[in-house]
């Protein structure tokens, strides 16, 4: 490790391009608010700085042989003292990159998207707020700022899917995407609190080098399984992948973000942030292949039977997610990282391009678009087909490579059953994403009478100005390019990664061609059931309903929480505790206080004022007396 | 002698006191004006002794010691420590925006006004006095106007919040009381002096009954469960600038008089009841957020917030340990200003709406922003969101609580989630979706009573994100403190 003199270009740079985007925030949500042009002036400006800042290190740091450190004190008490700096290594540079590049594309495009609506300006802070949160998140040192700016990167997501928080939907969205987030933190956090109670340090170099080396094999699993809780929560993995569908409600160009390089790709990054130390623990890589594998094909169960496109994607997003998690627990670090990488270009893309339909058409059924004639919107069309091809795996777009990489990692394993389960993953996907793209290239008849739609982001557009479509359409040809470029750069990366020393990875010919051959089989499906002239657009779950129900249920696992919450939290903890708190504690307060009027009461009989009972009274007490000192 | 910048601080609200008694009723501006300027007094004096304050040096500052009663051993005897300091900042802040926040009560403002002042003059002497006499003495003081203040200026049930509240603290007063003599007597020094009484040090049976009597009758004002029932209610009847100091200071009155009085004289009591306190703590944090959860009225969902947040508090203190003592008084200071934004925004709302009732109010984002602002901020600030004071406080008592009692630890942490769950509810429900078209032309605050919010919201920013500005002064004091409990 090499440690940064405080002075340096690097630092100073750095320590900027960390510090902007807050700056942002604040000066445009307590000053320029109620300005537009200031607002997204400042936006863009700190936006394109961190942008530049992060491609210029990683190009001149391109040879860096040792990871560069800056760390001051931010805190301290007892044994614990927190660290605020940054650690710039391969890892953390290639996804500065990535984080920095997509917030400032999104920044463009929402020029565009969110063009006339009231709210714009405090849009713009927020988005400003999720880059500084992402990027502290990105370069953190140790392991609990890491923390701190991951909670802070739930906060930005909360307060922009909740954006439009009129609407019930979305701010139930937000309040259910921070809240779940937050269970999955808590294993975290106690993971931190393990570590550095053992430990006692929590540079992430330090955990790295000598976790492995200083815990029992039984604490070190501990605390990577406790650890892992925060990934399955932010990274929406299985049990508590049911927020991210729902986090669409926020407006397009935040799910864009949100699920390409942001938020839940959080999650993944922390694995492989830590990897020496998940690698160091079979047990705990054994945790994530399995939760990854499960999720994965969930995930794509759900994404069959979805109408709404960004639901598409969104479930697309936690099985992708899943099949990263599998590649880092099948033991390939570049798998993961890879398909992280290019998975946050072709992803931000597809979101960016059902953006520009539903702005156009109003809508989120993709049915709906089609009939509309989503297909003469040419460049998103393209763009998306370009995107949805990556995601499927298609020969030579970027998504073909990083998954060749995981599927390689998985054939290394003993069980077969991972591969099969990769493989599976792979019919899914190409399947429930070229019946997408054959909808929306082969339109069924207009409807006479057009429903209501379902759920379109409401807010006032100023008609589709061609300033706005340009924008959009220039945010999408640069992901375009991200998309098709990015497959050939795996090996760059790998020697990047692994410090310019890359490991052999064993080539299967087998394999390649066994996965081009499925993702073939997939798309043949969803072109005989949607895209061939005649087709009845429908798919071949129709013939199972209950099957088809269960999959556009979520696998019951909504109703499942919701029960939990309603029936367990509120109506049996909350309910009892108030009770108790009602009856129990405050009736024995309000028992002694009408036990002490009652005494006071019962008591006051003896001042009647009478004379007869005051005489009878003494003549009693003497008589008690005297029989006492008889009887002694 | 240099200047006794402690009295100054304690006496310019017993000077505004003075002057407003002499203020003929009717000349109501005058008598705003004089609690504001002595507020403001106080609040400049604290600030400047916080920054001359001199973090690396161990022990008391500002000392001020003079023999009072000779027979009896008391000493006018004022001082602040790492931990005393920051309360008495809290004290300036919340009483300074309270007072800024009240401007426009028009009922009987100069009867408000003058109990005000010798409230805080109470808080005041209880947060810098050293001596147990005189320490008492501030704390009745800083109890009693509670009664009148809730009773005649409070809302829903003020009579039945406003007694319930004076029966609990008195309850725990005459606790303290005969704790504060069976620490006088058995000492043998017949000195009230708290320094002197702590160095000659205390038989261990004398330590474990004086720390219980310590530990409940000050704990019934810090809200420990399960004698915290008088807080919610009384937060929901007292007007909002009580509510601010009641919850925001006096409830870390009875935190600190555990800490001041019952661990310091006391340490082998701690450490003897430490699992008995560290319990109720825990079951308070949950506890509270538990029956948070079904509340429909703001000010009582803020009032068990409380209760969850001084579980916290109690928590630290219990680990005996540096870094939870340090979170505990450091969650004293911010859930002080965090609580006092939460009222001063409720009352904004409460003014203007005529209602707290959650169900009565929603989409008050788009009528209130500024007061919703205020209000949102708190709650986050509330569910532990880094950057914002408490969350610093929050993590240094998890990290003890677990370190000390794993289990217990645990349980607490998992009341961070119902935390969240209750106060983002209370948040969605009241400021967003639709709004209530009965208020939508109730209008938001005016710039000038923004100033005293932004204050306090300065303040969590600002500790916030620079938490060394707090933890290095606490530190100072409670570095020594620590020791006794090895």
């Amino acid at each position: 490790m090499t440690a940064v003199a405080p002075g340096s270009t690097i630092v100073w740079l750095t320590l900027a391009a960390m510090g902007l985007p807050f700056a942002a925030f604040l000066a445009i949500f307590f000053v320029t608010r109620p300005r537009l042009l200031p607002s997204l002036v400042i936006s863009l400006a700190c936006s394109a700085f961190s942008l530049a800042v992060a491609w210029w290190l990683l190009i001149h740091l391109r040879g860096i042989d040792a990871p560069l450190m800056f760390q001051a004190l931010w805190m301290h008490g007892g044994q614990a003292s927190i660290g605020f700096g940054f650690l710039l290594d391969p890892l953390s540079l290639v996804m500065l990159a990535i984080v920095t590049s997509i917030s400032f594309l999104v920044q463009v495009y929402s020029l565009g998207y969110m063009a006339g609506d009231p709210g714009m300006a405090k849009y713009y802070s927020f988005l400003s707020l999720f880059a500084w949160s992402m990027i502290g998140l990105v370069v953190a040192s140790n392991l609990m700022q890491l923390y701190i700016f991951w909670e802070l990167v739930g906060l930005s997501s909360y307060l922009l899917i909740g954006f439009w928080h009129q609407k019930f939907s979305a701010s139930q969205a937000g309040k259910k995407a921070f809240v779940m987030t937050r269970l999955g933190d808590l294993g975290f956090f106690l993971g931190i609190i393990v570590l550095l109670l053992n430990l006692g340090d929590l540079s992430i170099l330090g955990l790295n080098s000598q976790a492995a080396a200083k815990l029992s094999p039984a604490l070190l699993t501990a605390s990577a399984v406790l650890v892992f809780c925060g990934v399955v929560g932010k990274s929406a993995q299985f049990p508590l992948l049911t927020w991210l569908p729902d986090a669409m409600e926020g407006p397009t160009p935040v799910s864009a973000l949100l699920h390409s390089a942001t938020m839940v790709a959080a999650g993944v990054y922390l694995v492989s942030r830590l990897y020496p130390m998940y690698a160091a623990s079979a047990d705990a890589l054994a945790i994530m292949l399995a939760i990854g594998t499960v999720t994965m094909l969930l995930a794509s169960t759900m994404a069959m039977v979805a109408r709404d496109i960004k639901q598409v994607w969104a479930y697309s997003t936690v099985s992708q997610l899943g099949f990263m998690l599998m590649g880092l627990g099948a033991g390939s670090y570049f798998a993961g990282v890879f398909h992280l990488t290019t998975h946050a270009a072709f992803k931000a893309l597809l979101f960016l391009c059902s953006g520009v339909f539903i702005h156009h058409f109003g809508t989120n059924d993709f049915f709906d678009m089609s009939r509309q004639g989503a297909r003469h919107l040419r460049i998103p069309m393209v763009c998306i087909t370009i995107a949805g091809a990556a995601l499927a795996g298609v020969f030579p777009l970027a998504g073909f490579f990083s998954k060749e990489a995981v599927m390689g990692s998985l054939a290394e394993l003993d069980q077969g059953i991972w591969l099969w389960a990769g493989l599976l993953g792979a019919l899914l996907t190409a399947y429930y994403t070229f019946r997408l793209l054959f909808v929306m290239w082969r339109p069924l008849q207009p409807l006479q009478d057009k429903q209501s739609n379902p759920g379109h982001d409401d807010h006032q557009h100023s008609g589709h100005s061609s300033f706005g479509y340009g924008v959009m359409s220039a945010a999408l040809i640069v992901l375009a390019g991200f998309t098709i470029a990015l497959g050939f750069l795996g090996d760059k990366l790998i020697a990047f990664l692994h410090w310019q020393r890359p490991p052999q990875i064993p080539h299967h010919t087998w394999l390649l061609v066994t996965a081009i051959l499925v993702v073939l089989v997939g798309i043949a499906l969803a072109w005989w059931e949607f895209g061939r002239r005649g087709a009845a657009q429908e798919g071949f779950l129709r013939r199972f309903p209950a099957l088809e129900t269960l999959f556009a249920r979520r696998w019951y696992l909504d109703d499942l929480y919701r029960r939990l919450t309603d029936y367990v939290v509120y109506g049996v903890f909350s309910r009892l505790c108030t009770l108790n708190d009602r009856r129990v504690v405050d009736g024995a307060i309000d028992g002694v206080c009408r036990g002490t009027v009652g005494a006071g009461w019962l008591l006051s009989f003896l001042q009647s004022g009478l004379l007869q009972y005051n005489l009878f009274a003494m003549v009693l007490v003497i008589a008690l007396v005297g029989i006492y000192f008889l009887l002694l | 002698m240099s200047f006794p910048i402690l009295s100054a601080i304690m006496l310019s609200p017993g000077l505004g006191l003075l002057a407003v008694l002499f203020l003929p009723r009717e000349n109501k501006r005058a008598v705003r004006w004089i609690s504001l300027l002595s507020a403001g007094l106080s609040l400049a004096l604290t600030l400047y002794a916080y920054a001359v304050f001199d973090t690396t040096a161990k022990g008391l500052q500002f000392v001020e010691r003079v023999l009072w009663v000779k027979s009896l051993g008391i000493y006018y005897f004022l001082a602040v420590d790492g931990i005393s300091l920051p309360l008495v900042l809290l004290t300036s802040i919340v009483f300074f925006t309270g007072v800024w926040t009240m401007w426009d009560l028009e009922k009987r403002v100069k009867e408000f006004f003058a109990l005000m002042l010798l409230m805080v003059l109470g808080v005041y002497g209880v947060f810098m006095a050293l001596d147990l006499f005189f320490l008492f003495v501030f704390y009745d003081v800083s109890l009693f106007p509670m009664y009148p203040l809730i009773a005649i200026w409070g809302s829903t049930r003020k009579e039945y919040g406003a007694l319930k509240l004076t029966l609990y603290l008195l309850a725990g007063s005459a606790l303290v009381l005969p704790g504060i003599l069976y620490v006088y007597f058995q000492s043998g020094l017949f000195s009230f002096d708290l320094m002197e009484i702590a160095a000659a040090g205390l038989p261990p049976s004398v330590q474990s009954l004086g720390f219980l009597l310590f530990l409940f009758g000050f704990g019934v004002l810090a809200g420990l469960w399960p004698f915290h029932t008088w807080s919610p209610v009384g937060h929901v009847a007292a007007p909002t600038a009580v509510s601010m100091i009641h919850a925001g200071v006096l409830m870390k009155l009875g935190a600190y008089g555990v800490l001041r009085v019952g661990m310091f004289l006391c340490p082998q009591g701690l450490v003897e009841w430490s699992p008995l306190m560290a319990t109720l703590a825990t079951v308070g944090i949950v506890y509270g957020a538990l029956v948070g959860l079904a509340q429909t009225d703001l000010k009582y969902v803020i009032g068990y917030s409380s209760v969850s947040h001084m579980g916290l508090v109690s928590l630290g203190l219990a680990t005996g340990t540096l870094g939870g003592v340090d979170g505990a008084v450091f969650q004293m200071f911010a859930h002080g200003i965090m609580t006092a934004l939460f009222f001063s925004s409720v009352g904004h709302i409460y003014d203007r709406t005529h209602t707290k009732l959650i169900p009565e109010l929603g989409g008050m984002a788009k009528v209130m922003p500024r007061a919703s602002f205020f209000f949102i901020l708190a709650a986050l600030a509330g569910i532990g969101v880094p950057c914002l004071a408490s969350f610093w406080a929050e993590l240094l008592v998890f990290i003890n609580g677990f370190q000390v009692y794993p289990a217990l630890g645990t349980a607490a942490v998992l009341g961070l989630v119902v935390s969240a769950l209750f106060m983002l509810r209370v948040v969605q429900r009241t400021f967003y979706g639709e709004k209530n078209q009965k208020y939508a032309a109730a209008p938001d605050m005016s710039a000038v009573m923004v100033i005293p919010r932004a204050l306090l919201a300065g303040a969590i920013l600002l500790f916030g994100l620079l938490p060394r500005l707090m933890l290095d002064t606490i530190q100072s004091g409670v570095a020594p403190l620590v020791e006794l409990f090895k």
